[in-house]
């Protein structure tokens, strides 16, 4: 196997762990946030390393990368617009005290 | 022999798992947004290294500012941004370090048993790439990208819903 693409997958890998360890230890919604977006750039750097290293002639790779940024820009939009409902009915966004998701 | 595209790969792959790692080791909000905002420039700049040039300047592009909001969000909503209080915001971490230590392993086991077949050894020009990346945007996966337009407009509309206090009902009538 080619060193770049192990290089691209072993990093992918390892902010795929790192973010879903943000996800799950965090209690603030933003920094849960923040290990989505870890985990979601994982994905990013393997569609990337699948599209140079295997099919660089294939550009729905490209396509599929561009997919992943909208969802991560979804996720920032929604999830930030929780948080300030959040904030505006209880005064905090952790996520701790939150058993529901009632306004 | 090592060749500089897999010195930098290598470089900007620890740099942005470094940046990473360090985005839940800091008490202060601020460093932790602009640790992430670095982590994913890293990527950015290893996706360069790898060749798609267009791909790498979109993502330091849209990091950048996402990161920005998202610092100006961690400072409105923190109570403690500065981390001065030393305040624990975790749960449940040992079993979180276990997750995500083996989701990392399994990952990486199967990057590395994984036969993945041919190695490409060129791209394409970056000239060529957006060319043809503009082509299939708005040829064959142009469903797929007007869909992730309209997500992107309902999640703005939805957002926006969501945070729009609610009318406050008049007692007077």
């Amino acid at each position: 196997m080619s060193p770049e693409l192990l290089l691209a997958l072993l990093t992918g890998a390892a902010l795929f762990g790192v973010g879903l360890y943000g996800a799950l230890s965090q209690t603030n919604l933003v920094m849960i946030m923040m290990g989505v977006e870890l985990i979601l750039a994982g994905a990013l750097v393997n569609l990337v390393a699948f599209w140079r290293f295997l099919h660089p002639e294939s550009y729905p790779g490209q396509m599929f990368v561009l997919i992943v940024m909208t969802v991560m820009a979804v996720e920032m939009a929604v999830g930030f617009g929780v948080a300030i409902a959040r904030f505006r009915a209880r005064g905090s966004v952790e996520m701790e005290e939150a058993r529901e998701l009632k306004g | 022999m090592i060749d500089w595209q897999t010195i930098f790969i290598a470089f900007f792959g620890v740099a942005s798992v470094w940046f990473g790692v360090g985005v839940f080791r800091t008490a202060s909000m601020m460093r932790s947004a602009l640790a992430l905002l670095f982590s994913q420039t890293a990527l950015g700049a290893m996706f360069l290294a790898m060749q798609a040039e267009f791909l790498g300047v979109l993502q330091i592009m849209m990091m950048a500012t996402e990161m920005s909001i998202m610092a100006i969000f961690m400072v409105m909503f923190m109570m403690d941004p500065g981390g001065l209080g030393e305040m624990d915001m975790t749960h449940q971490k040992r079993l979180s370090i276990l997750a995500g230590v083996a989701a990392a392993l399994v990952t990486a086991g199967v990057a590395v048993v994984a036969e993945w077949g041919a190695i490409a050894a060129a791209a394409p020009a970056a000239a060529a790439q957006t060319e043809a990346l503009g082509r299939e945007l708005l040829g064959r996966s142009m469903l797929v990208f007007e869909t992730a337009g309209v997500t992107i407009l309902t999640a703005m509309i939805a957002a926006t819903a969501v945070a729009v206090p609610a009318p406050q009902r008049d007692r007077r009538s």
